[in-house]
């Protein structure tokens, strides 16, 4: 693994990380060492976020690099197998909600942590999560809404994704969320930042 | 019209804020009784006295922003109404005031959902456009300024404003681009580029666009300052703020976008620092302009990509900071307030809000811790705050009270405190907003 570019990566280097891929891949490293690499440095971002040490630019930022060097490499990781998923999930803002910054950043990291995600989008009718449910046999539904005019939609949301029986967990997240509209929307888990929403759907899955 | 006094060159900062706010305090206002007329001088002579930080008998709630919108949603009407029928909201603004007697006027609710239309504004969307009637407004964020454009932004951001943001968010004004560089008209013979636009077809087609625009702004404005003069009339002031944003937020929220502007702390630092450094003077001059137009003694900044969330405090102290705290500091010298509504939480930030002078802020949090609040801030400026949407619209009447009970342990006493919302109260109950508007008063 090549430390040269997780070090590129985490100091934030975007041109270096670009060059440093480039160059590994001249040298003959393998593509999947390399998205090793760029996750092992995703994996260190991370947990400056969790620390307070790193901030949504750097999420951003890395999740930049990540996609650039992924676009690279993609070509030639044709033929290696496609490594194993921790499982699946559906996010999307709620229906009325146009906000996707923060669903993005946590769908980004969700992604690069092994889930397989499946993003609907924003403005997302309470029935497209219940049919994206049922066609991706997802486990963990995200529910995202910057607004309070969130909280009904969301609770309509969670509501309709009980009622079809369906055995999914629910996570929420978005400015105004707390532990007061978890309650009042009926979901398992509410999570503050991207981190959080890893770190629930990582428990989820063992269970 | 605010008119400067002959002596204004004389007067220390506080002087100046003083001669604003006695303005304010004294505008004329034409009574429907003498009894609203004695509500009106006892609640707007308790405000001046909040902004003073002078003893007074209790804080404020502030409906002013935080519950507009359930006021009228309270009596059925929805987000089209407030975009489109201005005076279909009178009757349940005028009810709510009547009824619930807060200590200050809510706003009249002035979306120009018509002149938006015929503007085919882009930055926003609302009720009965794209977005469903019962809702009202949100911002659709997008990159109105590519990352190229930042040293043509910085030469001149008036010309960039004018030229380039005006016709990319609405796109009926693209022909603004036509004109020519106004500090260039000097000679009779530049006289021809200045007005050449003025006679060409597209041109003049959009000047008709925006006197068209203008009528239909009027009738807005009608319906709105009627409602308003009636609130007042009716015996509760209006605050007095103009809006503002920092010049980083206007970078982030207006020109660039979130994703644009955090990763220009990266990718071209020097030139976002030298953006907001060319914004600082322009945008002192607009809010020192609008503040003698309108003669609110305050600046109203809503405040975003600051937030503890959004950057470290090194990115903050870099980036976010010192430009924002020239133009506070300048308007202080003009004897304007500023008035943070600061969404989020600012738990990092409340050192360098200490840094400026005495009663020159009103910090109004979201979601900030309010015990460190209480002991960094609440000597030196007007506190306020912070009283949650999810618990107006979810909590029960008694959690409510019992959370604004707690607030005024901690800032009954503090020589200016205004209870207020965290975010807006957009979807509550009468039962909650009334403990809100009452829990000041014990």
């Amino acid at each position: 693994m090549s430390q040269e570019l997780i070090d590129a990566i985490t100091d934030m280097r975007e041109d270096d990380a670009l060059k440093i891929t480039n160059k590994l891949l001249d040298e003959g490293m393998s593509p999947l060492d390399i998205l090793n690499a760029c996750k092992e440095a995703m994996d260190v971002i991370g947990k400056r976020f969790e620390t307070g040490e790193a901030f949504i630019p750097e999420l951003i930022l890395a999740g930049e690099m990540m996609t650039a060097v992924s676009d690279v490499i993609k070509p030639r990781l044709a033929e290696e197998a496609a490594s194993e998923k921790l499982g699946k999930i559906v996010i999307g803002t709620v229906e009325g909600d146009i906000h996707d910054i923060a669903k993005d950043i946590v769908a980004f990291m969700l992604d690069l942590n092994g889930f397989e995600v499946t993003d609907l989008g924003v403005d997302v009718p309470v029935a497209k999560f219940v049919e994206a449910v049922k066609e991706t046999g997802a486990t963990v539904v995200g529910l995202s809404g910057f607004l309070t005019l969130a909280y009904d939609p969301m609770k309509d949301t969670v509501a309709a994704l009980k009622e079809s029986g369906l055995d999914v967990k629910i996570m929420i997240g978005g400015g105004q969320i707390d532990e007061q509209i978890r309650e009042y929307t009926g979901a398992d888990a509410y999570g503050r930042d991207a981190m959080a929403a890893v770190a629930l759907a990582k428990e989820w899955m063992k269970e | 019209m605010f008119i400067r006094p002959d002596n204004w060159n004389e007067l220390s900062p506080l002087e100046r804020r003083k001669v604003r706010l006695d303005a304010w305090q004294n505008a004329p206002v034409e009574f429907i009784s003498p009894e609203a007329e004695a509500n009106y001088k006892e609640r707007i002579e308790r405000l001046r006295k909040i902004y003073d930080m002078e003893p007074h008998d209790r804080p404020i709630a502030d409906p002013f922003m935080g519950a507009n919108e359930y006021i009228v949603r309270r009596k059925g009407l929805n987000g089209k109404d407030m975009c489109y029928n201005h005076e279909k909201l009178r009757e349940p603004l005028l009810e709510f005031h009547n009824e619930f007697q807060p200590d200050a006027g809510a706003t009249p609710l002035p979306y120009p959902g018509k002149v938006m239309d015929m503007l085919d504004y882009q930055t926003y969307i609302w009720g009965g456009q794209k977005l469903p009637d019962e809702l009202t407004i949100q911002a659709v964020e997008g990159e109105y300024m590519m990352g190229d454009e930042y040293k043509e932004f910085a030469a001149d951001p008036t010309n960039f404003w004018l030229k380039k943001y005006l016709p990319r968010v609405m796109p009926t004004l693209a022909p603004l681009a036509m004109l020519t560089e106004f500090p260039r008209v000097s000679e009779n013979v530049d006289i021809i580029d200045m007005m050449l636009p003025f006679g060409l077809p597209p041109f003049q087609e959009m000047l008709k666009t925006m006197m068209e625009a203008g009528n239909e702004l009027m009738k807005m404005l009608g319906a709105v300052g009627q409602t308003a003069g009636m609130i007042a009339a009716s015996g509760f002031p209006s605050m007095g703020l103009n809006i503002v944003k920092t010049p980083f937020d206007y970078l982030g929220d207006t020109l660039r976008g979130t994703k644009g502007i955090l990763t220009d702390m990266y990718r071209r630092p020097n030139d976002l620092l030298a953006a907001c450094e060319a914004y600082v003077p322009v945008l002192i001059n607009a809010v020192v302009n609008a503040c003698d137009r309108n003669s609110a003694p305050t600046a109203l900044y809503v405040l975003h990509k600051g937030a503890d969330a959004f950057m470290s405090q090194k990115q903050f102290e870099k980036f976010y900071w010192p430009t924002w705290k020239q133009v506070m500091l300048a308007l202080y010298e003009e004897g304007i307030t500023s008035y943070l509504f600061i969404e989020g939480s600012y738990n990092n930030r409340l050192e360098n809000l200490a840094e400026m002078p005495e009663k020159s802020l009103v910090c109004h949090f979201d979601q900030t811790e309010m015990g460190p609040v209480k002991d960094i801030l609440s000597d030196k400026f007007i506190i306020a705050g912070n009283v949650p949407a999810s618990l107006m619209a979810t909590g029960t009447t008694d959690e409510v009270r019992a959370y604004c009970a707690n607030l005024m342990d901690l800032f009954g006493d503090s020589p200016g405190y205004i209870m207020a919302h965290g975010c807006y109260f957009e979807n509550t109950t009468d039962d909650k907003l009334r403990a809100f508007i009452e829990a000041v008063k014990k």
